[in-house]
């Protein structure tokens, strides 16, 4: 089986840090000097996984708002999307070992809910709100994405839309 | 003015089932009434218009889009306002199901127009179905 490319970045981080000159003359990544910035196209995954991951933590905190309320069903149907979404958004992501400093912040932080307010109509009308803003950036985002990531940020930002419209008629 | 290879299959995909979408909601609309068959004529006029579009972006191009079949198998049976819903909802998954393919062209403002079907068919579907999908098109 050939090595993924995972693998090949462990091996030769592990190489590095150890500063072995004996692993076949594999001298590590330091060897070709420090690492690239990350692409657009990695910006534009992290920014889209810290995106979902603030989407996923403010539908928890709605449940528990909204519990025992009609909306509880559409609500939990749109975190489910969200996790999806945030699932395939983070298998896209190859982060190499040792390179997280580089990573956006938002990457290692907690992700925070956003505010709701008091009501089942605002809380309704917020995550609208909340769905449609992040569809407009996916949207931009997707213009300058490689194909494939470029796919997926559009059909994410289509679902997105669709809650928006499901959100907007509970009220 | 010819575009990279891909570009006119794409065009010419999603043209092929914007055309196909009006034909059922042709066959949509004639099983509903009042403030449904009014959501389904709306549908109907958005899959048009795009259909429109899509024309012509490929002779934009200096290609031929492909005409549209006389009639087409119905991908569920239609009897009744009910299945006309189920209906709806299917044209909507499978029209934004020949998008992606536009959506991975260079051409940003294709890219743009893509992504805007895919959005405004699952927003269509979501409308019919009362339910969402995680990755609608894929």
């Amino acid at each position: 089986m050939a090595p993924t490319r995972r693998v090949v970045l462990a091996v030769a981080a592990t190489a590095a840090a150890a500063g072995s000159a004996s692993l076949a003359g594999c001298k590590g990544l330091a060897a070709i000097g420090p690492l690239p910035k990350p692409t657009p196209s990695v910006l534009a995954l992290e920014h889209s996984i810290a995106e979902e991951e603030v989407l996923v933590a403010t539908y928890q905190a709605a449940l528990a708002a909204a519990a025992g309320h009609l909306a509880t069903g559409l609500l939990a149907a749109v975190l489910a999307d969200h996790r999806a979404h945030l699932a395939a958004l983070r298998s896209r992501l190859i982060v190499p070992p040792g390179s997280k400093a580089r990573l956006a912040p938002a990457l290692g932080r907690q992700p925070v809910a956003l505010p709701l307010p008091p009501g089942r109509r605002q809380i309704a009308t917020d995550l609208a709100a909340a769905e449609r803003a992040a569809a407009v950036r996916l949207t931009g985002q997707l213009l300058t994405a490689p194909p494939s990531l470029a796919q997926l940020l559009a059909s994410i930002g289509a679902s997105e839309a669709a809650h928006a419209m499901l959100l907007a008629r509970l009220r | 003015m010819s575009a990279p290879p891909g570009t006119i299959a794409a065009l010419q995909a999603a043209l092929a089932a914007e055309q196909e979408a009006s034909y059922g909601y042709g066959v949509i609309g004639s099983h509903l009434s009042g403030a449904k068959f009014a959501e389904a004529t709306a549908d109907w006029v958005t899959h048009e218009r795009a259909r429109d579009s899509l024309t012509a972006m490929i002779t934009d191009r200096g290609a031929q889009p492909r005409p549209a079949t006389v009639a087409y198998q119905l991908p569920v049976p239609v009897a009744s306002p009910a299945q006309a819903v189920v209906l709806a909802t299917v044209v909507e998954h499978r029209v934004a199901a020949a998008y992606p393919a536009l959506v991975a062209v260079p051409d940003q403002a294709l890219r743009a127009f893509a992504a805007r079907r895919m959005a405004a068919c699952a927003v269509a579907a979501a409308r019919w179905s009362g339910h969402s999908q995680a990755f609608p098109g894929l």
